[in-house]
């Protein structure tokens, strides 16, 4: 007797409900730890109150409360990001709001809408993050929702551990066909269906439009992927590695940016060219226009230019990870000739501020007017002073380059680059910031160059007449291990980076990390970079060229009703009931016999009646039917019979002969 | 509206209304499945999903939304097979006075998987809930409550199911065509039959009165625990049924017409109340109903028979 009739309470299954918090505080932990701290507290809080109704059966709080808590938390989040929309305002106030759906939940209806509210939640993690541990993570957390579902859908006895776990996998195990299915067939296309909001998608890692000292070595100590590079030919050697990104002309005495407004650059030739390398670059997306490359540029990508002041441009911002293939001169000599304003602005500085610099400049310049000589000084300067670390001292603000070069003379190299180019110009040689990244490390297994965000770098350029713009990097003056070696030679072996860059550059993890990176490569291409041209090449693969969405959508109806079907019968067939009992089965086979021979066994006819008629009319038969009708009537109704018995019966039906 | 349309479909699919020969499996054709309003509520929510996955270009988002779209096509598989090869008989229909709940007993067994969550109701009813365990039969009792006598019907039954999670609905319809047999609610202003009856006097055996002790005789199944002499078995005695004068040796016949009452229904009521007393008593006593004469006797069975003559009294037959 198990009947019972449906429980309402509006405080629900205690042990159901705390199913469902956990699920969501599991799914929404990823979140708090990129939004401010209030956000986590006001969550734990009205979750736990949550909890606690249920737990003591009290009052829920009543709708005026529900009401300041919800206008309370979008004041927080407005106050927090001056603003509701947005990548991060809007995931946080989808958190906050989350947290006051479940505190107000009393219905099994409700309950579902705050599950599905949980599967949304999940959604916003990938705006955040799409690798594979996240992705592992976020399965766990809807295999979680789906056994709160299951735990909600019983009914009476609470369910166990694994009574909501394994019908929830079961679920998700046969629902993986027919997700890989539809993965692979569902049309891609090209272009968002509206426009992204502007930081919807990560643009937090990457170079920036402008530079004061600080914000290029918060980059560095992040060892997120920026590109990587497949080398035609031979790798070019390290120092050579300077991938441009922008070029900083501007300066107001702290920051420097770019200028408003550059010229494109009409043809790609230089003074003097040579030593062409090839290579595809494959960019991850920051969010900007700009693509990189070496310097100087000799072949562009499709839908790219370049700009006069050698950077390279996409038409549109890098959204999507975008793979392109160009050339370089490493080789080159370019600008000879420049436009007047060009050079004024190349000169340009706020006389009031950084004043010890500038004065510096000036005292060079008086002493020399040879550019060179002016260079050396500077280079010989930072030599012989300063020191390269992550992990600057704090400037001053209206002055900032004025303290670094004649008090803390500690830096990295946005401080080089950046006073570097305000003492030339000082000493009235245009010069400017060139931002981008040095170096990158090699895969040993795939071959290819990996820079990362850590890589980033800043160094200068200074224009001398009759020899056009040169590079100089003061920060290899200070320590030339950053150009020769990367940041971690740079910094020595202990190094101050938190992450593992820093601490086995060549032992014994490396391997692993490198199988990690090739795992990593293939999720990126396949998985995550599975957008309309991969779709494409890949039925091309298969012979299906151009492929459009209808086609897709055809393959995709059959991919259903086969995958689909399949699972189907697959569960079904596996658990129809079996029609008949063995032994009956054998049972009938043995009566048909007779039959066949004269002695059909009425329909009311027990088997120990029919033997008796057995014996009456075939005497001969008497002890043949009498062994199977015994058996036969020990194995129905009996205890249950053994397999060796099953198979006795099976086989002296088998042997059995009416005639 | 939705449910109502779904009725009117179900109601043109089984029109027929003979009762089934128990028992019935829910075979495949019987089963029907649709999804459940959150089911629907879902796909919005899918919807939305693959939105997102496409505006965003979210590579797991596309993953997340063809998951949970399969996880959901699958959900119906297995909702259906939560229902599917179930085995329902008809169960105790237990018979009730009037104002009573009556129950109307349904009996489910599974081939081989266990079953969770399997509903049945009667239409506009709630639900009644149980878990199938191979190799345990489940029964349930629909509720119902009883207002006249009679016979009060179950009408058919929905079982269903919502498990493993609640986006579909699958269910069968079954008819049994139960039904409990409803006693009229007792009078207890009645007071005892009247003492008159005719059988007693005419045989000229003095009538001293219900409750006066009269002699002992052996038990005989059937005899009311409170007739039973217990004192007597403390005294480790056989088992011994004390006997009253009234009832002694006469015959006593609960008469239609000595049931002085204002309309047939509490003239009923007067008369199951008098079987009732009648029983606890002990007393053999005979029923008189126009059209109906029950002879005189006692026990169990004849107390029923009876009860439902006045329940079905000028009442179609169940």
């Amino acid at each position: 007797m198990s009947a019972v009739a449906i429980p309402a309470s509006p405080h629900l299954d205690f042990r159901n409900l705390m199913w469902l918090l956990a699920a969501m505080a599991f799914v929404v932990a990823p979140h708090l730890t990129r939004m401010p701290y209030w956000v986590g507290v006001f969550f734990g809080v009205v979750v736990a109150w949550r909890a606690w109704i249920s737990w003591a059966a009290v009052h829920f709080p009543p709708r005026l409360v529900t009401v300041a808590l919800t206008v309370a938390a979008t004041f927080g989040t407005y106050f927090t990001y001056g603003r509701l929309f947005g990548r991060e305002a809007a995931v946080t106030l989808l958190v906050v709001m989350s947290a006051l759906k479940l505190l107000e939940m009393r219905t099994q209806r409700e309950v579902a809408l705050a599950i599905y509210l949980g599967f949304f939640l999940v959604m916003t993690n990938f705006l955040f993050s799409q690798s594979i541990p996240l992705g592992l993570y976020m399965l766990a957390c809807v295999w979680i929702f789906i056994a709160t579902m299951v735990g909600f859908n019983r009914i009476g006895r609470p369910a166990s551990l694994a009574e909501r776990l394994r019908p929830a996998g079961a679920l998700l195990v046969q629902a993986l066909p027919l997700m890989v299915a539809f993965f692979i067939l569902f049309p891609r296309t090209q272009a968002p269906l509206w426009a992204l909001p502007q930081d919807a998608r990560g643009s937090a890692t990457g170079l920036s439009e402008t530079m004061s000292p600080g914000n290029i070595s918060n980059l560095i100590k992040s060892d997120a992927i920026a590109f990587r590079v497949q080398f035609d030919g031979d790798r070019p050697p390290y120092s050579t590695l300077y991938w441009r990104g922008p070029v900083l002309v501007d300066f107001d005495g702290v920051t420097w940016s770019m200028p408003q407004v550059v010229p494109m650059l009409s043809r790609l030739d230089y003074m003097r060219q040579g030593n062409l390398t090839s290579y595809t670059v494959t960019l991850e997306p920051h969010g900007k226009v700009w693509l990189f490359g070496l310097d100087a540029p000799a072949s562009l990508p499709p839908n790219a230019y370049v700009l006069t002041d050698l950077e390279l441009r996409d038409r549109r911002p890098v959204a999507e990870r975008k793979r392109y293939e160009m050339s370089s001169y490493l080789d080159y000599r370019y600008g000879e000739h420049i436009p007047v304003y060009v050079r004024q602005s190349a000169l340009r500085f706020e006389a009031d501020r950084n004043p010890r610099a500038i004065a510096l400049g000036r005292q060079w310049a008086s002493e020399t007017s040879d550019p060179r000589a002016i260079l050396a000084k500077a280079l010989t300067l930072y030599n012989r002073e300063f020191t390269y670390t992550l992990e600057p001292p704090l400037l001053d603000a209206r002055s900032p380059y004025d303290e670094f070069l004649f008090e803390t003379k500690k830096g990295f190299c946005e401080h080089y680059a950046g006073s570097f180019a305000l003492l030339m110009r000082a000493a009235g040689i245009p010069a400017r910031v060139v931002t981008g990244y040095q170096g990158g490390e090699v895969n040993p297994y795939t071959n290819e160059l990996i820079v990362r965000q850590a890589d980033a770098h800043a160094w200068t350029e200074i224009w001398i007449a009759g020899e056009g713009w040169l590079r100089v990097d003061p920060t290899a003056a200070v320590s030339p291990l950053r150009v020769e070696g990367g940041v971690n030679a740079a910094l020595g072996p202990i190094g101050v980076l938190p992450s593992l860059i820093a601490a086995d550059r060549f032992g014994v993890l490396s391997s692993i990390r490198y199988a990690w990176q090739m795992l990593n490569g293939q999720w990126n291409e396949w998985v995550l970079g599975y957008n309309m041209d991969r779709q494409r090449q890949f039925f091309g693969n298969l012979g299906f060229r151009d492929i459009d969405w209808r086609t897709l959508g055809f393959w995709l109806m059959i991919a259903t009703f086969v995958v689909g079907g399949a699972v189907s019968i697959g569960l079904l067939v596996r658990d129809r009931p079996r029609r008949i009992e063995p032994s009956l089965a054998a049972w009938n086979r043995f009566c048909a016999k007779l039959a066949a021979a004269g002695v059909a066994r009425a329909p009311h006819e027990g088997p120990l009646d029919f033997l008796a008629r057995v014996r009456s009319i075939r005497p001969q038969l008497a002890q043949a039917a009498q062994d199977i009708t015994l058996r036969y009537v020990d194995a129905r109704y009996g205890p249950g019979a053994s397999r060796q018995a099953m198979k006795e019966l099976e086989r002296r039906v088998r042997e059995f002969r009416a005639a | 509206m939705f449910a109502e349309l779904r009725q009117s479909i179900a109601d043109w699919i089984f029109r027929a209304t003979v009762p089934e020969t128990p028992p019935v499996t829910l075979v495949q054709r019987r089963i029907f499945i649709l999804p459940t309003r959150q089911g629907y509520v879902f796909a919005l929510t899918l919807v939305v999903l693959l939105v997102a996955s496409i505006n965003y270009q979210l590579s797991l988002g596309f993953i997340l939304t063809f998951l949970l779209a399969s996880m959901a096509g699958v959900a119906m598989l297995h909702t259906w097979r939560n229902l599917a090869h179930l085995k329902l008989r008809p169960g105790r229909c237990d018979a009730v006075f009037a104002g009573e709940t009556a129950h109307f007993g349904v009996t489910i067994e599974t081939p081989a998987l266990t079953r969770f969550a399997i509903a049945v109701r009667r239409q506009d009813e709630e639900p009644v809930y149980a878990d199938v365990v191979a190799g345990e039969t489940a029964a349930i009792g629909l509720p119902a409550h009883t207002r006249r006598r009679g016979v009060a019907r179950c009408g058919r039954l929905e079982v269903f199911t919502r498990y493993p999670i609640g986006l579909f609905h699958a269910w069968s319809y079954v008819d049994f065509h139960l039904a409990v047999i409803v006693y009229p609610r007792p009078d207890p202003n009645a007071g005892t039959p009247p003492a008159q009856s005719r059988s007693a006097s005419e045989e000229g055996i003095p009538i001293a009165g219900d409750e006066e002790f009269n002699m002992l005789r052996s038990y005989r199944a059937g005899d009311a625990p409170k007739l039973i002499a217990w004192k007597a078995l403390a005294r480790e005695q056989p088992l011994l049924t004390k006997e009253f004068s009234a009832m002694a040796s006469s015959e006593l016949w609960l008469d239609w017409e000595d049931a002085r009452a204002a309309d047939i229904e509490a003239r009923l009521s007067v008369l199951a109340h008098w079987v009732l007393q009648a029983e606890q008593f002990g007393q053999s006593y005979g029923l008189r109903l126009p059209g109906t004469v029950i002879a005189p006797a006692r026990g169990e069975s004849h107390r029923t028979r009876c009860l439902e003559a006045l329940a079905l009294f000028q009442e179609p037959s169940p």
